[in-house]
């Protein structure tokens, strides 16, 4: 058997996510910590719902899946100068994402 | 859950598990620890992971010449890789005040055995290829110094107490400390009660809460730190580099990316963790105007943790004045990382052997009335 | 088996073709067509890997076309991790692969994937003893990364415009559009963010382009266009990414421009983000060479490129059928339509190409791209088919893009159907009453939908605006 690629940037494998599993890592952000899932270049977009999928399969139901993983900005990566001039004044009581 | 233990620590983070790991190593195994949410929730999970010996203190600088020497074997310890980097950090001043604490601090730093030394601002050049050092008067850099994993710290140090004997419960929250006759006598959580005649408070950004529920106050207040991570590109920086003008701070992790963080002096204490456009347009700033050349290096994501931060600077360690069997070990205000590992020894060591250690005795509560105060000055990266 | 080449276009086709010109690569001199996307001209040319991944070194390639994947990255011109899918091709630009030693084409690191069966446990690796483990983090730390620093002079601030606006909407796709259509009729000004030069999103699919009668999605982009053409209520932005929402009083938007970045207060955000394209897990399904269908789409019908030959397709929906039908009729070699479903609708041109029901794909094999293709009565079952493969479409539901809503605060739920995905009530609304979002971010749904959607979150959003805005006019 070769290798199910869940997690293409990280290269993370199906096997991967089932041995964390098995270690009690059983929800997203623990998963994804221990496996490195989601963590590369595209920031989940290709594999946090193949992740979600497997959870709830183990866990018994898309209720137990809860949460995603606390979506982080950025977007999309982004050169650091596109953010150097925003000579932001605003106090830090302002909400934040 | 078990319903008794020796000892209950509250908090799975560095701090809790590295006490756990090492009385469990010394033969006390017999302890629940209890975390809220998963392992690395706190800010154990949130930290860029620098790991110095350069302070200003005699007491920092031991303890964290001591769990450098712990992390260096700390992989093999635990079959956990940390990937733990020597890298150096290097220190910038910018003002004749900031240089003397410099040169005064290396000189301590070379007192007790470390390999600290100042670097002019064309000396700091050669060792960071392209470090705009204009306006920066002095620099130290300690070759020792250096960056790990902090997940996988957290990881190996639970697996190895686990296998000891020792219980780790996530996603449990104390919800009551039974307090009776001035004695701990039971942990109460959202998952069951632990009867113990000892609590241990490591619960980092949440401990002056988990004090306040054996009706005790601690001078500790948590402070959003933010902090960012860049694309993985090849190795091209050594040391973590850090300005102490604004508090800039980065390096680059064994897996290629730019992390890093900066202060805040706007900052009020909360346990707020989102992230701020502020912190990520400041801390572009500062990376564009210390290596220019990351202006073309893509951020990837901004995250932020806390410090728990205490009035001198130092932790609080140790017995609670009226609450016999209620210990302290929190308040490190964002080095629990550096230190953990020496001060989870040194505990154990006092909690077993109930011998007298002078640095407990140091950062007890108590100096906070008395006024003994010592102050760190270093709190940066 | 052959490697990519060019078909001639739809006539209709919404995206003009650019002149010949050559960019080069890795030292050869590839032929182009100016403003085309970089990655369809590569896989035109025939390059099939485009870089190596972190741990094993398994070669990779571009899945989704649409910006979302690390499959493309590509240093181009000095800049390391460059989205080729997302560039569009300029006469000389210098374009190398950034991961793989001697080269990416073959690498001998690759030899990790093989002599690992499973997986490496990075975490237990080399522990055995402090020194040992000191010794190879050195060695790890040089096989990280991907690609050096960017070349050349530093690039500076980009310059910063703050903006104030009563509604931004994000994306620019059916929803989106329909939504901008209706805030329009509304009379209710709104600034739209789209991140591609064309705005278009879905409506720019090739294969539900088909309709005579004017409800083809080509045909329903133009008459959005024509609707919203010179409509002093509507500031259009294309080329502009949206790369993060900070919550507050006033929501802060931050989007990018190529040569400047806006932060833009709103009073309301409609998010129309759309969705991510995703393929069926299986072994081997990472190997370049496999499409999610509407990145295949978009290569065929908008840039005629066929990356290789015959072409497999795995899944049910009648556009795929379509899709199979325009491959055969444009003298595409298509191998077999492998469906899931055990009675598959019937192809419109009948036995031009095999129809395998009751299956699924459950192995890919190839070197450096796909070669083979086995499948399966299902996923547990031993594989009862095998076909030789020159490039895979393979069908899967999206995942919807919820991470916008996730950062201004919104509920957002999982369902197996899709993803992770925004919640909202059928006026659009979401748990933050500032923000609506609506189309394939809020979850699977038509085309039909999607458009109704937006035309529906648009209206909620009027009507929450003061000032007698939800009027009609």
């Amino acid at each position: 058997m070769g290798k199910v690629i869940v997690c293409r940037c990280e290269d993370v494998t199906l096997e991967d996510l089932r041995q964390a599993f098995a270690a009690g890592h059983r929800d997203l952000e623990s998963l994804k910590r221990f496996t490195g899932l989601s963590t590369g270049f595209c920031q989940g977009k290709c594999c946090a719902a193949h992740a979600g999928r497997f959870l709830a399969e183990l866990r018994g139901g898309d209720d137990m899946v809860c949460d995603p993983t606390r979506t982080r900005p950025l977007l999309h990566p982004t050169p650091a100068a596109c953010f150097a001039a925003i000579a932001s004044g605003e106090a830090p009581d302002q909400e934040d994402a | 859950m078990r319903d008794r233990a020796e000892l209950v620590i509250i908090g799975g983070g560095v701090l809790g598990l590295s006490l756990a790991y090492h009385l469990a190593r010394m033969g006390l195994g017999d302890i629940v620890v209890i975390e809220q949410g998963y392992l690395c929730f706190g800010a154990s999970g949130r930290n860029g992971g620098g790991v110095r010996q350069q302070w200003s203190t005699e007491d920092h600088i031991r303890l964290a010449r001591r769990s450098v020497a712990i992390y260096r074997r700390l992989a093999a310890e635990t079959g956990f890789n940390i990937w733990f980097r020597q890298g150096g950090y290097l220190f910038l001043s910018r003002d004749a005040v900031a240089a003397a604490t410099l040169e005064r601090n290396v000189k301590l730093q070379n007192s007790l055995g470390l390999r600290t030394r100042l670097l002019s601002p064309a000396q700091a050049r050669r060792l960071v290829d392209g470090l705009d050092t204009s306006g920066v008067e002095l620099c130290a850099y300690n070759p020792d110094d250096g960056v790990l994993f902090p997940w996988p710290v957290v990881w190996g140090l639970a697996r190895v107490a686990t296998s000891l004997g020792v219980e780790i419960n996530t996603f449990c929250r104390a919800t009551a400390i039974d307090v009776q006759g001035g004695r701990i006598v039971k942990v109460v959580t959202d998952r069951g009660a632990v009867a113990t005649s000892r609590v241990v408070n490591a619960a980092g950004g949440w401990s002056s809460q988990v004090a306040r529920l054996a009706g005790v106050e601690l001078p500790n207040r948590p402070y959003r730190h933010e902090i960012l991570v860049s694309e993985p590109l090849k190795p091209f920086l050594e040391p973590m580099v850090c300005d102490l003008a604004d508090g800039t701070y980065f390096s680059q992790t064994m897996r290629g990316e730019i992390c890093g963080g900066l202060s805040d002096p706007l900052e009020h204490s909360s346990l707020n963790t989102s992230s701020s456009l502020r912190f990520l347009s400041r801390m572009s700033a500062s990376l564009l105007r210390l290596l220019p050349r990351l202006g073309g290096v893509k951020i990837l994501r901004q995250w932020a943790g806390y410090y728990d931060e205490t009035p001198d600077g130092n932790p609080v360690l140790g017995r609670t004045p009226g609450v016999e069997g209620f210990i302290q070990l929190n308040g490190f205000g964002g080095h629990g990382f550096m230190l953990a590992p020496a001060v989870g020894q040194i505990m154990a060591e006092w909690l077993l052997r109930r011998v007298r250690e002078p640095l407990v005795e140091r950062y007890g509560l108590e100096r906070f009335s008395s006024g003994q105060l010592q102050r760190e000055t270093l709190v940066i990266g | 088996m052959s490697t990519g080449r060019r078909v001639t276009r739809k006539p209709d086709c919404p995206v003009e073709t650019g002149s010949q010109v050559a960019i080069e690569f890795e030292g050869r001199q590839l032929p182009a067509r100016a403003g085309e996307p970089l990655a369809a001209a590569l896989l035109a040319a025939g390059v099939q890997v485009f870089g190596r991944s972190l741990k094993y070194h398994r070669p990779r390639g571009p899945y989704c076309l649409q910006g979302h994947c690390s499959g493309c990255l590509m240093r181009v011109d000095g800049i390391p991790n460059v989205r080729t899918c997302q560039t569009a091709v300029r006469a000389g630009m210098v374009v190398e692969r950034q991961r793989g030693w001697p080269s990416a084409s073959f690498d001998a690191f690759r030899a990790l994937d093989w002599l690992s069966g499973q997986g490496i446990d990075h975490h237990s690796m080399f522990t055995s003893s402090a020194a040992t483990n000191r010794l190879a983090a050195r060695f790890v730390r040089r096989l990280s990364g991907f690609g050096e620093l960017p070349a050349g002079e530093p690039r500076p601030p980009a310059p910063v415009e703050r903006w104030q606006r009563q509604v931004v909407v994000v994306g620019g796709g059916a929803a989106g559009l329909q939504a901008a259509r209706e805030l329009h009729r509304r009379g209710v000004r709104s600034t739209l963010f789209e991140r591609q030069e064309v705005a278009g999103g879905r409506l720019l699919d090739g294969s539900d382009s088909a309709g005579g009668d004017g409800q083809g999605s080509w045909a329903r982009l133009a008459e959005l266009h024509r609707q919203l053409e010179g409509s002093e209520n509507l500031e259009l932005l294309p080329g502009t990414t949206v790369v993060a929402v900070y919550p507050g009083d006033r929501l802060q938007v931050v989007a990018v421009q190529e040569r400047r970045t806006l932060v833009v207060e709103a009073e309301r955000l409609l998010l129309a983000c759309g969705d991510y394209e995703q393929v069926r897990l299986f072994e081997g399904s990472d190997l370049p060479g496999v499409f999610a269908v509407r990145a295949f789409d978009r290569l065929f019908y908008l840039h005629g490129v066929i990356p290789g030959e015959p072409v497999v397709l795995c899944g049910d929906s009648p556009r795929l059928l379509r899709l199979a039908g325009d491959l055969v009729a444009a003298g595409v070699e298509v191998a077999a339509l492998v469906s899931g479903a055990t009675r598959p609708p019937l192809p419109a041109g009948e036995g031009a190409f095999p129809l395998v029901p009751g299956r699924l794909p459950v192995r890919a094999s190839g070197g450096r791209w796909i070669e083979r293709l086995e499948i399966a009565p299902a996923p547990s079952e031993p594989a009862d088919g095998l076909f030789d493969c020159g490039c895979l479409v393979s069908e899967y539901p999206p995942a919807p893009a919820y991470e916008l809503a996730h950062h201004a605060g919104c509920r957002v739920d999982f369902d197996s159907a899709c993803g992770f995905r925004v919640v909202v009530d059928d006026g659009g609304r979401t748990s933050n009453a500032a923000v609506f979002a609506a189309g394939h971010c809020t979850g699977a749904m038509s085309l039909e939908q999607a458009l109704e959607a937006g035309r529906r979150a648009a209206t909620g959003m009027a009507e929450s605006l003061s000032g007698g805005s939800g009027r009609e006019d």
